[in-house]
């Protein structure tokens, strides 16, 4: 699936950000200003406007563009970051390990039917014109979602199995429900304010973008946006968890990550997330510099090659046109057998990834799963080779193996052409099994959605960012998540549909004890290896950097080893600490000489232009 | 051309093209410029025909790379080594063949296309030629570029749509030029005598017309060229490539996606690009020194 | 660095004289007018040539975009579970419920009265997108435009008068070497040395981006000037070549005209008779190349935005086609097309007026 564009999926493309040393970059542009003179009119020399100096602005330089910033309509990681920002949740994970602790709701509890949650909404909230928050507007951003199909685009999912929300008191928010949910504390939902949202007409075309600032209950207020260069927020100093540190927030875009590195490196911006992760070479070129820290951190994506089992609609319909040989498990897992792990680590990732085993990343230690030595899919071509033989797919004299049709097997792998490791990974695949005897070729598009869904493809790239809940991932690998019909669109990410996994989802679903969940979960993802239809190869670490002379510290999510950008919460930009000096030391000094550098260079190539065009002139005057 | 064999006025033909020829060169030679961008072309060729000695195909393999990812120039890698720890020297060798090739193809395709309709629509007038004209001078205002990019973008990423895209949207210039050129040699008084003696139009079009519009053919695709071998590297570096095909805008774009830039890596970015620039330059220099020669008038421009 | 027309001044000028820039080519064929009803004809002719091309991109921008495989309305939903029932409701909210044909003419007739549709990735009218980013493309084309056509005009100019020397040898040298230099690449090379600092020399500009954001009244203009400078810079190298090697080779051919020999004939001074003579005649050519390519370099500024990172059309361009957001798409097209369009029609219109051989 083009995960970075599903819901839950965060494939992140996050990128960094940037801090700033604004009256000198003032002072450089001014003199900038006059070298490219021969066009701006000067205007009035107004004294420059520097911020003011007490400002504390925090600068991310990211990689996304924003499709919207309506919290019914926005999907990518970018915009709903910064709409956890905003808006506040009704629950938020804590940053040590990821259980549910109070947002906008203090408590939560089922009943003992396991279909009715009721929720206490706190009374200390406000939202940022002043109006108190309270439990009839989560109430309306729910209710909303199950009428308006509009305003379900973006996270209709959580709604789906609501049967009716209501707000008794000013405090209090009743859920029922149609079926046990387990995920009752991981509802991702923003909640806005309805005094200000019931005069939004068609939700399907509101952007949410036009008047500022926008009213939310976060710990930043959205001041200001602009397609393709920036957002900015201001902090929410009355923010009832406690007022950032940071006075303002500014998500700078850029069209190419390295862009954005070479920002942070120049101190443009403070923080710079790659897309998903800086590069090796990035990293390692970031580590060497003072002043700037790279996290490598374990990451809570997987990144896995996924194999079509032959894409069917819940109908029963077939479509698609995987390749017939990849139904047998045998050569699924010869295919999967050939691939070198950690060579992908080494050498794709260069360390900044952890091999791959079970579905789930081990930083979800809870629900983290490895093979029995007895199951594990290791590295061993012979053994593949064999696999492969035994299933009768033999090599003809050309040394190809053929399949049961007399061709020679040719697989067509899917890959992201936005993603660089598909790319290298793909190359990588096609030497490995080149050598078992099996061609493939790399199909690299720019959106591979339509293949996807078609069931067009043999193999795929695939990765997901798992949520601390992992309902979710779990979920789009159950026969319900088929498309009810060829022509719909399903929540399914690759067709897997198998019984035994079905039951096991069912009954994780509806258990209440976490650690019997998570004993059905392990369970889950045992079966899932074995099918061989997902095979994870890698979980890549989140690799980020930030200036330490401008964000004297930041909370990771894990605390102990975690990531900043992309996290489930707003823990990183509500808990930045500035650095005291930073701006006026180390940016300062170096700032100045280089605004009176660049102030030299420009004013003398303009002195020189003009010149020339002066003896120009002069030499067409008689 | 057309010339085969021994009868009589074919040799008589025959040998005042072997002479026209002879002048031709003996004027080209004048024109250093043209010299060096020749010589370059002759060294890139020459290095893009042995490649397959010098380097062999093996460089292009990601699981045997014989060095470290991103290693700096040494004695052992004069280039240094790419993202898979491959020798980027024999990288940039084997590139040359596809930026080569996809050029050459293209621009091909280009003048072929330019030539055909050129003199298609100067020797039949009225509405045939007034259309394709229309559709000449509407492909003239389309930004090439930015129909070149849709175009790689509806069809899958290969070298053939890259040569597709390239050819299809850059034949206009030399279809005018062809034009206007069959008009004046077809307004000579030979022609008027040939189409007297009962020649047909394929007879006209193949064997007075095309000899004189090839020198004019000639110079467009030296000119063609140039600009194809960037606009593949342009293709290549939006991503609109074959990403497991090594060509020089491949180079740069897994450069950029490396992270080079930042990290200061030139030798990753610096060598495919001064390829690029050597091999476009040279071909414009052979370009513009042909011209010259065949339109005196221009001779003053070196 | 779009894709280049052949190189400068190329064979074109060799056969038809005052075509060496208008591809419609129409000054040597233009008006033998006299008259301004002559012209008038003449005027009225480009301009239904004009429509009829207009239409033609419009044509081409429906259908061209429709060949991309796949279900537009599944591709906006980007993969995220949808019913067919919701399908068909986003199917019908975007017109892709009707049979091509009637999508056709009511694309046409929303075309027509300024209605591009609306984007799937940004949910807003397409028309809203691009007249958010058209100042920014025309900041950064706008500047660079002027820049190098003044700097291509005099240096060629200059290269022209001492043609042969080793001035003009470094001259036009330079300028090929340049033209041959791809856009993006000497973009990024610019940004290593001027943006991130190489050795000694410090990153003096900014690496990307329009404007640092939070800036009002004059610092803001500066700060906008301070991030043109290095985007500026790259499009003026790789463009000024072509003005320069076209105003050297009209002004060569100028200067070996029967009417100079007779000027100079009359005692006049060469150096007069270049510039008084010579200069106003040679830079007709170049005034029309100069619209060509004013509409040229809006359509070719999209590597130099990309590697920039400025928030304008060529961005979008990009931005819209790996979606791809096919209304987006399509609405950019028939912009930049149109844009070539109208510029290379104003050429053709202005050219008479200013050739005094057309003899107005």
């Amino acid at each position: 699936m083009s995960p970075q564009e599903q819901h839950g999926a965060r494939r992140s493309h996050p990128r960094s950000h940037r801090s700033r040393t604004p009256r000198l970059v003032a002072l450089a542009g001014a003199l900038a200003l006059t070298s490219s003179a021969a066009l701006a009119t000067p205007l009035n020399p107004a004294p420059q406007q520097a911020q003011a100096a007490g400002d504390r602005v925090l600068t991310v330089a990211v990689a996304q563009s924003v499709d919207s910033l309506s919290p019914f309509l926005a999907v990518r990681l970018l915009s709903t970051s910064i709409l956890r920002l905003t808006y506040e949740y009704l629950t938020d994970y804590d940053p040590g390990d990821a259980h549910p602790v109070p947002g906008l709701a203090t408590s939560w509890k089922p009943s003992a039917d396991k279909l009715t949650w009721t929720y206490t909404i706190r009374s200390d909230a406000k939202w940022s014109d002043g109006q108190k928050v309270t439990a009839q507007d989560a109430a309306w951003t729910f209710n909303k979602m199950m009428t308006d199909q509009a305003a379900a685009t973006a996270n209709g999912s959580f709604v789906g199995n609501f049967r009716e929300v209501t707000a008794p008191s000013p405090t209090q928010l009743v859920v029922r429900l149609k079926k046990p949910q387990a995920t009752m504390t991981a509802l991702d939902v923003p909640i806005v304010p309805e005094h200000v949202w019931k005069k939004v007409t068609d939700f399907s075309k509101f952007n949410n973008d036009k008047s500022f600032p926008v009213v939310g209950d976060g710990p930043f207020v959205l001041t200001d946006y602009k397609a393709d260069s920036y957002v900015r927020l201001k902090a929410n100093k009355s923010f009832w968890r406690g007022a950032p540190k940071f006075d303002e927030l500014v998500f700078k875009y850029y069209k190419d990550q390295d862009a954005a590195v070479a920002a942070l490196r120049k101190g443009e911006v403070s923080f710079v997330a790659g897309q998903p992760a800086l590069t090796p070479a990035q990293a390692a070129s970031l580590k060497g510099q003072s002043d700037i820290r790279v996290n490598d951190a374990p990451g809570r994506r997987f990144y896995a090659l996924a194999t079509n089992p032959g894409a069917k609609a819940k109908n029963g319909q077939k479509f698609g046109d995987g390749d017939p040989s990849l139904l047998d498990q045998r050569v699924r897992h010869a295919l999967f057998m050939a691939v070198d792990r950690k060579t992908i680590i080494d050498k794709v990732f260069q360390g900044h990834a952890v091999e791959g085993q079970g579905y789930i990343p081990p930083r979800f230690s809870t629900y983290f799963w490895k093979p029995d030595p007895g199951q594990e899919l290791a590295y061993d071509p012979a053994k593949a080779a064999q696999l492969l033989d035994q299933a009768g797919y033999r090599k003809n004299a050309d040394g190809k193996r053929v399949g049961k049709d007399g061709k020679p097997l040719n697989y067509r792998v899917l890959c992201h052409a936005t993603d660089p490791n598909d790319k290298a990974v793909g190359q990588y695949l096609k030497e490995w099994w080149a050598k078992l005897g099996i061609g493939m070729s790399l199909d690299c598009l720019d959106n591979v959605t339509d293949p996807w869904l078609a069931g067009k493809y043999d193999l795929a790239f695939d990765g997901w960012s798992v949520n601390p809940d992992p309902d979710y991932v779990l979920s789009i690998h159950t026969c319900a998540a088929l498309p009810a019909t060829p022509k719909d669109t399903g929540a399914t990410d690759n067709f897997v549909c198998d019984k035994t996994y079905d039951e096991l989802y069912a009954r994780q679903l509806a258990e209440y004890d976490p650690g019997k969940r998570a004993g059905i979960v392990k369970q889950m993802e045992s079966r899932l290896y074995d099918l061989g239809y997902m095979n994870v190869m890698a979980y890549p670490n989140a690799v980020e950097a930030y200036r330490t002379d401008q964000i004297k510290s930041i909370e990771t999510m894990p605390r102990a080893a975690g990531n900043i950008y992309g996290q489930d919460g707003y823990w990183s930009w509500w808990s930045a600490v500035p650095a005291d000096s930073g701006d006026s030391s180390g940016g300062g000094s170096t700032g100045v000489i280089i605004g009176v550098v660049a102030g030299v260079v420009v004013l003398a190539g303009a002195g020189a232009f003009l010149a020339r065009r002066r003896r120009a002139t002069a030499d067409d005057r008689e | 051309m057309t010339a085969e064999t021994a009868t009589g006025p074919r040799t008589l033909a025959w040998q005042r093209r072997r002479r026209s020829m002879a002048r031709f060169w003996r004027q080209y030679r004048t024109h250093r410029a043209g010299l060096v961008g020749l010589a370059a072309l002759a060294l890139f060729a020459l290095v893009a025909l042995t490649a397959p000695l010098t380097v062999g195909s093996g460089v292009t393999g990601v699981t045997d790379a014989p060095g470290s990812p991103l290693q700096a120039p040494s004695g052992e890698f004069p280039l240094g080594t790419d993202r898979f720890g491959r020798n980027l020297l024999g990288l940039v060798v084997w590139g040359s063949r596809v930026s080569l090739l996809v050029g050459l193809l293209a621009a091909v395709l280009s003048v072929v296309i330019g030539t055909v309709v050129g003199i298609t629509a100067g020797h039949f007038r009225g509405a045939y030629a007034t259309v394709l004209m229309r559709i000449t001078d509407w492909f003239l205002v389309m930004p090439a570029l930015v129909l070149a990019i849709a175009l790689a973008t509806v069809m899958p990423h290969s070298l053939g749509t890259v040569i597709l895209a390239i050819g299809v949207t850059s034949w206009p210039t030399t279809a005018r030029l062809v034009r206007a050129q069959t008009l004046a040699v077809e307004s000579r008084p030979y022609i008027e005598r040939a189409k007297a003696l009962g020649g047909g139009h394929w007879h006209i079009m193949s064997r007075h017309v095309l000899p004189n519009v090839m020198p004019l053919v000639l110079a467009q695709t030296t000119l063609m060229i140039s600009s194809s071998v960037l606009t593949e590297a342009t293709l290549a570096f939006l991503g609109l490539d074959d990403p497991t095909v090594i060509s020089w805008g491949g180079l740069l774009q897994d450069a950029r996606e490396a992270g080079a830039v930042s990290s200061g890596d030139w030798w990753y970015l610096v060598p495919p690009g001064i390829a690029i620039a050597v091999v476009a330059l040279a071909f414009t220099l052979c370009g513009r020194a042909v011209e010259s020669v065949l339109n005196p008038r221009l001779g003053v421009a070196r | 660095m779009s894709i280049q027309p052949t190189a400068p001044d190329s064979a074109s000028a060799a056969v038809d004289k005052a075509a060496v820039p208008v591809p419609a080519g129409t000054a040597a064929r233009g008006p033998r007018a006299r008259t301004a009803t002559a012209y008038l004809r003449y005027g009225a002719a480009k301009a239904g040539g004009a429509a009829v091309s207009l239409l033609a991109v419009l044509v081409t921008g429906f259908f061209l975009f429709r060949l991309i495989p796949g279900d537009p309305v599944k591709t906006m939903t980007g993969g995220r579970p949808v019913s067919a029932g919701q399908l068909a409701a986003y199917r019908k909210e975007f017109g892709l419920d009707l049979p091509l044909w009637e999508q056709f003419t009511d694309y046409c007739r929303k075309a027509l009265t300024g209605d591009l549709g609306t984007s799937y990735q940004f949910r807003t009218p397409v028309i809203d997108k691009i007249t958010e980013a058209l100042p920014n493309t025309l900041l950064l084309t706008g500047t660079a435009f002027v820049l190098y056509t003044a700097l291509g005009m005099f240096l060629g100019t200059r290269s022209a008068w001492r043609h042969g020397g080793l001035g003009d040898k470094l001259n036009t040298g330079l300028a090929l070497t340049l033209y041959s230099v791809p856009s993006f690449w000497l973009g990024l090379l610019i940004i290593i040395v001027f943006a991130v600092g190489l050795g000694p020399i410090p990153g003096l500009f900014p690496t990307g981006g329009m404007e640092s954001g939070g800036k009002e009244g004059f610092a803001y203009v500066l700060d906008v000037a301070h991030h043109l400078v290095l985007p500026v810079v790259t499009l003026v190298a790789v463009e000024y070549g072509q003005t320069l090697l076209v105003t050297r080779s009209a002004l060569l051919d100028e200067m070996g005209s029967d009417y100079l020999t007779t000027a100079r004939a009359k005692g006049l001074r060469d150096d007069l008779v270049r510039r008084r003579h010579a200069v106003p005649n040679a830079l007709l050519p170049t005034v029309t190349l100069v619209f060509v390519n004013l509409g040229r370099t809006v359509a070719g500024v999209i590597l130099v935005e990309t590697v920039f990172s400025w928030p304008g059309l060529g961005g979008l361009f990009y931005q819209a086609l790996s979606v791809p957001d096919l209304p987006l798409v399509q609405g950019l097209f028939l912009f930049f097309a149109s844009a070539v369009i109208v510029m290379n029609t104003l050429a053709d219109l202005v050219y008479p007026l200013l050739d005094p051989r057309v003899g107005r």
